[in-house]
């Protein structure tokens, strides 16, 4: 099976998202999409879903014309679409969202849920995956529910897999999982379309790659011929910083600390501290609770023992507005479910946060609320429409940084950012960490919680690693590596 | 789809008009249902019949006509507003109309001029009684819709059980005890809103105009109006990002509260009496309706407050076509409901994702 997207072209309103793209890809290849946050990858693979239409160009396969207005009629040629944002029914169990669309049926008509559970169950066993398909999805971390969506393209039989940025919100682990699985796939022939900004990723799995500029095809290769550099280069257009960022500072005074923090199953005897300046790292694999720990101590979930103090004085947070008028902010990770609300503009969901500290009586000041955010669109490299613009116009990327920026906005004493650079390219990567440096050399104690080794490493004072719900242990200058936070994340020891 | 400039200029006006039509159309929300009341309004007027002899006592009939539609609508017409802001949380309130009697007979009992009125009991009439029964009565509104937003956030009932177990609650309690009672509302009370200004008896539109200022500002401009966007929308990042999720929803619920008792003293203020068995029943689907029809999503988020004014007076237009062309009563309910289908229909097609 060979597929081509021939000089495809696409606006949104006045903006050119795709300026005359044309890609080709055959079965048994990986081809790895590039590109800056908001350069069409993600716009360029809805064409190919059916999920938007292009302006001009046409599709083929196996050189027949095709033409997809419904992501169904897609789906029948034989494409799988594993959308960058997540797609599941929350109120279904796991075994009858992988059918979603093509539900298996008994001869009498009625859904054949036994079925449909059986071929669920064979499905994680040979992924390895530790889920009961029984579950609601609902109930799943999102972690989970992005394995759950890998799953599911993988078992539709599909010639073409199109995965936009798959692992997000996965640790090394289960990413090794899914490579392995793509591998296989692609021994049998599958042809997939890779999306990622981790460019490590790439070359580990990818054959070939592609990368967008402004709507235009700029670079075309093997990956085999070109070293992560040469891809952060094609994609923004300029030499990406690689150089360490450690530094020596002062530290401040204590700003946050916790003692025997527990909830149920899910943390259990929590102990650590965060000086004014410093900032933590806090990394794991999936399970180990970080996220719910920092979510409890925001207020946003209950805690069933232990003490939080913020300045040396214990305090006791019920709710995420207290969390906030005490000066902590939280980043959550999964910006879909966690932090966008759909029908609000960009610029509303740029200032929630705010919208108390910048209001008289009530009454929002549109004004100051606007330049907080003007500056902020400046920093963080935004790319975006108009302020009024639905906030899921913007790409995904594009999104993260709006979330960043009401946070940043907020003016926190102690910033905790859980997987702040989710789907952000690799400029604005490090634009972030420039960020997070700044506001702690203005002694702000940061907190950031990250599953990928390197990028704790990089920006990182020190780090604690988490094991099903525990502190395993610290790694900090001479200790942290990728092989010690590895070995302690699997519950083994420092050597 | 390509837009080539046009050179003749009558041609680009004729176009402009059209895309500027197609834009409005799909872009703001409200553009096809202000469109659906101009027709239903032109409608009207054609039925009503145009008279170029006099236009003068044309004129004068038009008005009244119109007044009387807004009059009758005022009270439901407040609190459809309310009713707009719960759904916008996601949430619903079923127990409108029983609220509504159990504030009307609070205020009846407070005015009574015979032997129960309970002011008249500490010795107060006039118009301080009048001044201490609104605050009363709009605080007892409140209270109870407090009660109900309490039982939805604290004792996590979903919305439609509370509500639906407080419409029970509320109406059987009220008639309970009025039963066998005959209050009398002094007359200078009813002065609230048959008040006339020069030949018109207009006070319920003016605080139904009011109130749907207010709440416009409120839902535009205020903390309170846009976290209930947020609550609605993803009550998950609401909350982390530091929205006190609960609160909005008590807020909004005590607020449904109050308008229904200020509904409740027009009413009362209106007639001088209210039938506590029936007086407000259905009211909760009429309000879910012209909120609806005005384009305020059932699953939350997605509201609008002018939205859900137009939404009753189209409604309120149909109602009154309805009596002019003289279609049965019975068959009266059945236009709303296709009135509303059509609306959703509408509002799905233009929905942009
Ligand atoms: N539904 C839409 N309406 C309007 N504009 C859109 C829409 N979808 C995407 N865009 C715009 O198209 C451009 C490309 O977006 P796209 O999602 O394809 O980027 P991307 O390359 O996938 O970026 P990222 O790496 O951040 O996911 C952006 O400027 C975005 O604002
Ligand atoms: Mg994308």
């Amino acid at each position: 099976m060979i597929i081509e997207m021939n000089s495809i072209r696409k606006s949104f309103g006045s903006n050119d998202v795709l300026k005359d793209v044309s890609l080709s890809l055959e079965g048994g290849e990986i081809c790895a999409l590039l590109g800056e946050n908001g350069a069409g990858k993600s716009t360029l693979m809805n064409i190919l879903g059916g999920v938007h239409q292009m302006d001009q160009g046409s599709i083929t396969i196996d050189g027949k014309s095709q033409q997809f207005s419904t992501p169904a009629q897609s789906q029948e040629a034989g494409i799988a679409f594993i959308h960058q944002e997540l797609n599941l029914i929350n109120d279904l169990p796991i075994y009858e969202n992988m059918f979603l669309g093509r539900e298996i049926k008994t001869k009498r008509g009625s859904l054949d849920l036994e079925r449909m559970f059986q071929e669920t169950k064979e499905m994680f066993e040979k992924m390895n995956v530790d889920l009961d398909p029984k579950t609601m999805v609902r109930d799943l971390d999102s972690s989970y529910k992005q394995i759950v969506e890998i799953c599911r393209a993988m078992m539709t039989n599909a010639s073409i897999i199109i995965m936009d940025e798959p692992t997000t919100s996965l640790t090394d682990r289960e990413i090794e999982r899914v490579f392995t699985m793509m591998k296989t796939m692609k021994d049998h022939n599958v042809g997939i379309i890779f999306i990622s900004h981790k460019l490590n990723e790439v070359l580990q799995v990818c054959d070939r790659y592609l990368v967008l500029r402004d709507g235009n095809l700029v670079a075309e290769g093997n990956v085999s011929e070109v070293t992560t550099n040469d891809l952060a280069h094609f994609m923004v257009g300029y030499n990406v910083r690689t150089e360490s960022l450690l530094r020596e500072k002062e530290l401040g005074e204590e700003v946050l600390s916790v003692e025997a923090l527990t909830y149920n199953h899910t943390f259990k005897d929590i102990n650590f501290s965060v000086k004014a300046g410093e900032v933590v790292g806090v990394t794991g694999l999936l399970g180990d609770g970080r996220s719910e720990l920092f979510q409890s101590i925001f207020g946003a979930d209950d805690i069933s023992s232990g003490k939080i103090y913020l300045n040396e004085k214990e305090v006791k947070i019920t709710s995420t507005t207290q969390a906030i008028n005490e000066g902590i902010a939280y980043l959550p990770r999964n910006r879909k479910e966690n932090a966008i609300i759909g029908d609000m503009d960009i610029m509303e969901n740029a200032s929630i946060v705010t919208w108390p500290k910048f209001s008289k009586r009530g009454v929002i000041d549109q004004k100051k609320q606007q330049d907080t955010f003007e500056k902020q669109r400046k920093t963080l490299r935004l790319k975006m429409g108009k302020l009024t613009d639905s906030i899921t116009s913007l790409s995904g990327g594009n999104q993260q940084k709006v979330v960043l920026a009401k946070w940043l906005a907020s003016n926190p004493k102690l910033l905790i950012l859980d997987n702040p650079t989710q789907g952000v390219d690799v400029g604005a990567k490090e634009d972030i960490y420039d960020i997070i440096l700044k506001l702690a050399d203005e002694n702000i104690a940061i907190v950031v919680l990250s599953s990928e080794a390197h990028e704790i490493i990089r920006v990182c004072d020190r780090a604690l690693v988490m094991y099903h719900g525990v502190i395993q242990g610290e790694v900090k200058k001479e200790t942290m590596n990728e092989h010690n936070i590895m070995s302690l994340a699997t519950g083994g020891q420092l050597t | 789809m390509e837009m080539k400039p046009v050179n003749n200029t009558s041609l680009k006006n004729n176009k402009n008009f059209f895309a500027w039509f197609k834009y409005k159309w799909s872009n703001e929300p409200l553009f096809s249902t202000a469109i659906a009341l101009i027709i239903m309004v032109i409608l009207q007027t054609l039925v009503l019949g145009f008279d170029y002899d006099s236009v003068g006592s044309w004129f004068q009939s038009w008005t009244n006509n119109w007044i009387n539609i807004l009059r009758n609508n005022a009270g439901i017409g407040i609190v459809a507003l309310g009713m707009t802001f719960v759904i916008m949380t996601g949430g619903i309130d079923l127990a409108v109309g029983s609220t509504l009697v159990a504030t009307g007979a609070f205020a009846m009992l407070l005015l009574d001029t015979g032997t129960r009125g309970l002011l008249g009991m500490v010795g107060m009439s006039g118009l301080p009684a009048f001044v201490v029964t609104v605050i009363l009565v709009l605080l007892f509104g409140y209270l109870l819709g407090s009660l109900i937003g309490v039982s939805i956030t604290k004792g996590k009932v979903p919305p439609f059980i509370a509500t639906l177990a407080a419409m029970m609650i509320f109406r059987s309690v009220t008639q309970h005890f009025t039963q066998g009672y005959n209050t009398t509302v002094p007359a200078e009370f009813l002065q609230i809103a048959s008040f006339r200004m020069g030949d018109y008896m207009i006070m319920p539109i003016i605080y139904w105009a009011i109130i749907a200022y207010i709440l416009y500002y409120v839902s535009k401009r205020t903390t309170f109006g846009r976290q209930i966007i947020a609550v609605g929308s993803n009550e998950r990042a609401a909350k982390l990002s530091g929205v006190n999720v609960e609160k909005v929803k008590v807020r909004v619920y005590a607020l449904m509260g109050l308008l229904v008792s200020i509904a409740a003293i027009i009413q009362v203020s209106r007639i001088g009496s209210m039938d506590f068995s029936n007086a407000g029943r259905g009211m909760e689907m009429d309000a879910i309706a012209a909120a609806v029809v005005g384009g305020t999503s059932m699953s939350g988020g997605r509201g609008f407050i002018l939205g859900t004014v137009y939404g009753m007076l189209i409604i309120a237009v149909m109602n009154n076509l309805l009596n002019l062309f003289g279609v049965p009563p019975f068959l009266r309910e059945a236009f709303k409901g296709l009135i509303v289908i059509a609306a959703v229909l509408l509002q799905k097609k233009e929905k942009t994702s």
